[in-house]
């Protein structure tokens, strides 16, 4: 047999550092951190058929190339872009190409997860082979099937043991059941990380990462190729966190595993197997780029099918990749009890790489984000709770502390959306949005669906923003089906400086603007009446609307408590949810109702089903942080009109620039109407401070914080993947250029925290009142802060503290958390007297009754 | 009426009487329409007091048992809420207290209505065994008393919750009344549940429930994350201590219904005779009854 002719290039090209400063160190850090990984192999992949004499004949050769953007240090969920070129033209494209959707094409490319690396000089255990290869089905991995079509039987790579009616597997394994004798079976077994062997030959037998309905949809895709041969996908890397079998991490080795379909190779099949001659020789029934919308039969020669099979796997490409520390890495391996910085989420990219560079050095702390909103994270640092908070605005209705904000990172909120074209034809990878369109979103003006229909005022209104003839106007080309998810913006519940900035952006807009205040847009639509008028900015969206529909259907009936638009918008208390729901394409809205009303299956309403891939239409306000981890794309918003700006670092440079200080400690104000007129700007951008006391800080936390501050915008400003350095998604602060006063300004604020400059201009009483039971009083120990289980900190903000004791839903969570108080004086009494009240009632009544009717026999007798 | 009838009379003449009052007599005399009248009060108020404490027990063992083998459908079939919205009335926990002997299933909503079936969980809050504090409300006298144990035996136990994230184990740690210091809130990743019902005390101590107290357990096992946002804010009769009075429309119809029976009872057996009529209205009345005096539950503070 032919060797295959294998050139393997490895391009590791260094992305970032080039915009390091050299200037600065990187003491107690490797460089490994700024490359990314860019990768690159090209591989030779052939289809041949063995006639009976042994004679080979090549059907097809074709050099494949395949790109990675990045491989190295990603976290769980994180997205790579594949690219390809020199594959089969595809045909019969399914609209979904993900696990099983994907099987029913002709010449895909498949891309899936591995554990181990393609090198015959590692241990076995080390190896990646197809036991080791995620799928999400059975399907996907163990076919039993007729022998005359059994095409796997006649691989000529194959080895003797491989072609026979069961393969894959030394002997049936116990759960499995026997094939019939005109049946042959071929098993690919999983072998998981902890050493268990699943041995797929059905669902039940399958690892429990690849159950029905699983938590997480399929990563393995079955890519498509253009008729140039080229083809791109955004993969989805999967942490042990995510897929424990597979069991990803930084310590075990995986890779990407790319093989371009091009038909089995066949030998000639004799006897039983002569019936598979025709098939294994099969070159496809569909055209190259044609579609298989109605999921038709395919050719299974051709088919991602049989990927295991020798001829195919032989022909693979593989992407080594590697995993970053996971989020819990400083937990596992520092013992020292954390210092907790609390605040802003749109901080928590950075500081998941920022973290192990502070608590694997042993003579740095250990740095923890607590991620909480914006002011009370900016309260519990006035209170001396937690040494510094991340904010990104100007915070606190006193001066208690004399608080400075040190730029830390410059990065913003991000429209992210997942848009399909029409027809099959892929992702939309630019969307544009105005003020208005927002401000349409999050006032719940689209009626969504028959539902919303009804509700006054917004009847006449476009169902989505699909249908809204301003978006038709900035992004042609889209589909028109109305979708109860295309009518809302996933957003936030909780308070935030995101929300603030958005909002800020909104009333920035004259257009917006006079549309807030109810005049009707040039297509004629209105605001709902319920959020007319809204006063914004705002730092927590207010749900306003109260309509409920009449509804005929009895599900919906029995589930109509909370306002139709109120469950379609369901705001979640974090970005990262949001994020998420991008990944997964699966709407927060919680309008879908199951169930038949009986008591096994009562109405219940949940979480409206993913979207199909081909037809999502789906949006949400994320962190820029997160978008650029996870591979989200993001839309460009309108600056000055016609102009449109995405979140890219050019437009955060640009917004940064109009950004001024009034006074030295204070944060920048980036204000919205400059930013627009800059035209460049992104208006989204956001600066994150460090916030903290600059004086009552003891001296060990002074120096701690002051010395995260030059940390992290010297070293921590580095772009790159590693530990310590700036992940996408974020502008680094440099000590030339437009960050430069951020820079300066940041330097200027560590040393006056460090040296406790400020002077205590308020003092509050709680700063003298006692501290609450088990907290530990300010300035003892640094390491001390936020640590342990003393502290008295509530991780999860307000809806969780205990509002039901002293029914004080309306006082925040930044109320004064020391003055804990005492459980109050609540006595019904009704309650008391209720049950004494009733059983003396009726004791005296029952006793007068008959007293009474003796009384008047008497009466009669005498 | 100043002597009682029989302190005056001999017992010859007691026997007289009886049988006097036994006969009753055909002019509606004052006494005899006073003395009906305070029977039925009395007959009233005795069903109240039986529908309360034993007939409202029956009840919630009833609702307890469809509740559990749907809160286990659900949990089977992974249907069971994690968090977000959920509709009032649906099981979302079970708790266990084994040296207490109490099992009840948990659901959602805290109204006099939701709390009839079982403790209920207060919507704004976190779901049981999720980090942060997690607020049930539970009788301590009507409808099975779930919690009455808990407060007079709770402290040290240990008690488990099942939901469909998982176990989760809390050690019940105080008893609150009111003026007792509030615990803290429980450390970043923690979890509590704060179980609120009512106590009494003074001579009516066994039927006083006055008092609303407080018991803490907290989470000793890993605390799970809650999903998706509670709602912010919660109906007024979903309060401590609240009543709801949403029913008495339905309460006026169903007492409309019992009347029309009882008056049409003395028609229907001078047609048809007491057997076959009584055959008929008995089990009627006995519905409707019991219907009115469930009504008449929600309109009673839900924690007693």
């Amino acid at each position: 047999m032919k060797r295959l002719k294998v050139t393997k290039r490895t391009l590791a090209l260094v992305l970032g550092g080039a915009f390091v400063a050299s200037a600065l160190t990187s003491s107690g850090l490797t460089a490994v951190g700024a490359d990314a990984g860019a990768f690159s192999v090209t591989k030779t992949v052939t289809r041949d058929n063995v006639d009976s004499q042994g004679n080979v004949t090549n059907v097809d050769t074709r050099e494949v190339t395949v790109k990675a953007d990045h491989t190295k240090d990603l976290q769980g969920r994180e997205r790579l872009k594949i690219s390809w070129s020199g594959a089969h033209p595809s045909g019969g494209r399914a609209s979904n190409p993900f696990g099983e959707n994907g099987l029913a094409q002709e010449y895909p490319v498949v891309v899936m997860q591995c554990r181990g690396k393609d090198d015959p000089s590692l241990p076995k255990a080390k190896q990646l082979r197809p036991e080791t290869c995620w799928t999400s089905t059975r399907q996907q991995r163990s076919q039993l099937t007729q022998t005359s079509a059994a095409v796997w039987r006649l691989d000529p790579k194959a080895s003797d043991e491989q072609r026979g009616a069961l393969s894959g597997v030394d002997a049936l394994p116990k759960d499995c059941t026997a094939p019939g004798s005109d049946f042959s079976l071929h098993l690919t077994p999983f072998v998981a990380a902890d050493g268990t062997t699943y041995s797929a030959c059905s669902s039940e037998t399958m690892p429990p990462e690849a159950a029905v309905d699983a938590s997480f949809p399929p990563a393995e895709q079955y890519a498509y190729t253009s008729v140039d041969g080229t083809g791109e996908v955004s993969f989805e890397a999967r942490s042990a966190i995510e897929n424990e079998s597979l069991g990803c991490s930084d310590s075990v080795d995986c890779s990407i595993v790319v093989v371009p379909i091009m038909g089995t190779s066949c030998a000639r099949g004799t006897g039983e197997l002569g019936a598979v001659n025709t098939q294994c020789r099969a070159k496809g029934r569909f055209d190259a780029g044609s579609s298989n919308y109605t999921n038709e039969g395919v050719d299974d020669a051709v088919s991602p099918l049989y990927w295991w099979s020798a001829s195919n796997w032989d022909n693979r490409l593989v992407i080594p990749i590697s995993f970053g520390p996971a989020p819990n890495v400083c937990d596992l391996l520092d013992p020292r009890a954390p210092v907790g910085f609390y605040g802003s989420e749109l901080m928590t990219q950075a500081t998941l790489q920022w973290a192990p560079a502070y608590c694997l050095a042993k003579n740095r702390f250990k740095f923890q984000h607590n991620v909480i909103g914006d002011q009370p994270a900016f309260k519990l640092m006035q209170d001396q709770e937690v040494p510094a908070a991340f904010v990104s605005g100007k915070k606190g209705d006193t001066e208690a502390g004399a608080p400075e904000y040190a730029p830390t990172a410059v990065t913003g909120f991000a429209i992210s959306y997942v848009v399909d074209k029409p027809d099959n034809a892929g992702e939309v990878s630019d969307l544009k949005l105005n003020a208005r369109l927002l401000a349409k979103l999050l006032t719940q003006s689209y009626p969504a669906s028959d539902l919303g229909r009804g509700h006054p005022g917004i009847e006449k209104n476009p169902l989505s923003i699909n249908l809204d003839p301003e978006f038709q106007a900035l992004n042609p080309g889209l589909d028109t089906r109305s979708r109860e998810a295309a009518a809302v913006i996933m957003s936030l519940s909780e308070q935030s400086d995101a929300i603030d900035a958005i909002t800020r952006y909104i009333v920035s807009d004259p257009d917006a603007k006079s549309f807030i205040a109810g005049k009707a847009d040039p297509w004629g639509m209105t605001i709902n009446p319920s959020y007319q008028d809204v006063k914004l900015p705002v730092d927590e969206w207010p749900l306003r609307d109260e309509y409920k529909p009449t509804v005929s259907q009895a599900c919906l009936a029995a589930n109509n408590d909370t306002p139709y638009l109120i469950r379609l918008a369901a705001p979640v208390t974090s970005f990262r949810k949001i994020a998420d729901a991008m990944i997964d394409a699966w709407p927060l809205a919680q309008t879908r109702c199951t169930g038949d009303g009986s008591e096994q299956l009562p109405y219940v309403l949940g979480r409206s089903e993913r979207q199909g891939i081909g037809s999502r239409m789906l949006l949400g306000v994320t962190t820029v942080g997160d978008a650029e981890r996870y591979g989200l794309r993001t839309a460009s918003l309108e600056t000055t009109p016609g102009t449109f700006v995405g979140p890219t670092r050019e437009g955060m440079s640009a917004a940064v620039a109009v950004a001024k200080q009034a006074k030295r400690g204070q944060p920048f104000s980036m204000d919205m109407t400059a930013v627009r007129k800059a035209k460049k700007a992104y208006p989204g951008t956001l600066v994150v401070y460090t916030a903290a006391r600059t004086a009552g800080l003891d001296k060990p936390t002074a120096k701690l914080v002051g010395s995260f501050i030059r940390t992290a915008t010297t070293e921590g400003q580095r772009r790159g993947t590693g530990n310590g350095y700036l992940p996408d998604g974020y502008l680094p602060l440099t000590k030339t250029g437009t960050t430069a006063k951020l820079w300066a300004s940041a330097q200027q604020v560590a040393s006056d925290i460090e040296g406790q400059v400020g002077t205590e201009k308020a003092p509050t009483p709680t700063e003298s009142s006692t501290t609450p039971p088990g907290s530990v009083p300010p300035g003892s120990d640094p390491a001390s802060f936020g640590g342990g289980s003393g502290s008295a900190i509530v991780d999860p903000p307000a809806a969780d503290t205990p509002p039901a004791d002293e029914d004080s839903q309306a006082a925040p969570l930044d109320a004064d958390l020391k003055s804990l108080g005492s459980t109050e004086d609540l006595r019904s009494r009704f309650a008391a007297w209720l049950l004494p009240g009733l059983l003396l009632g009726g004791l005296l009544a029952g006793a007068a009754s008959p007293v009474l009717r003796l009384a008047a026999a008497r009466k009669r007798l005498r | 009426m100043t002597a009682l009838p029989w302190s005056a009379a001999r017992p010859s003449r007691l026997r007289e009487i009886v049988a006097e009052a036994g006969r009753g007599s055909a002019r509606s005399e004052k006494e005899v329409v006073i003395s009906s009248g305070l029977l039925v009060i009395s007959l009233i108020l005795f069903w109240l007091v039986a529908q309360i404490l034993l007939l409202g027990g029956l009840e919630q063992e009833r609702a307890q048992d469809r509740l559990y083998g749907e809160f286990r459908a659900q949990l089977a079939t992974g249907e069971a809420p994690t968090g977000g919205i959920i509709a009032p009335g649906r099981p979302v926990a079970m708790i266990e207290i084994p040296n207490l002997g109490l099992s009840e299933v948990v659901v959602e909503g805290t109204s006099p209505g939701h709390l009839m079936s079982g403790p209920g969980h207060r919507r704004d809050t976190v779901l049981p065994g999720q980090a942060g504090v997690s607020v049930l409300f539970g009788k301590s006298r009507s409808f099975g008393a779930p919690f009455k144990d808990v407060v007079n035996e709770g402290i040290g136990q240990t008690m488990l919750v099942t939901t469909a994230q998982g176990r989760s184990t809390y050690r019940i740690e105080q008893i609150r009344r009111a003026g007792d210091d509030l615990p803290a809130p429980p450390a970043s990743g923690g979890g509590r549940i704060t179980m609120i019902t009512s106590l009494g005390s003074g001579t009516f101590g066994a039927l006083d429930r006055g008092e609303v107290v407080y018991v803490d357990a907290s989470l000793s096992s890993k605390a799970y994350q809650g999903g998706g946002a509670r709602i912010n804010a919660i109906a007024a009769s979903e309060q401590k201590m609240a009543s709801d009075t949403s029913v008495l429309p339905m309460l006026a119809l169903t007492l409309g219904a019992l009347l029309v029976t009882v008056v049409a009872a003395p028609f229907t057996v001078r047609r048809f005779g007491p057997v076959l009529s009584w055959t008929v209205l008995l089990p009627v009345l006995l519905a409707l009854s019991w219907f009115a005096a469930d009504l008449t539950v929600y309109l009673l503070p839900n924690l007693v």
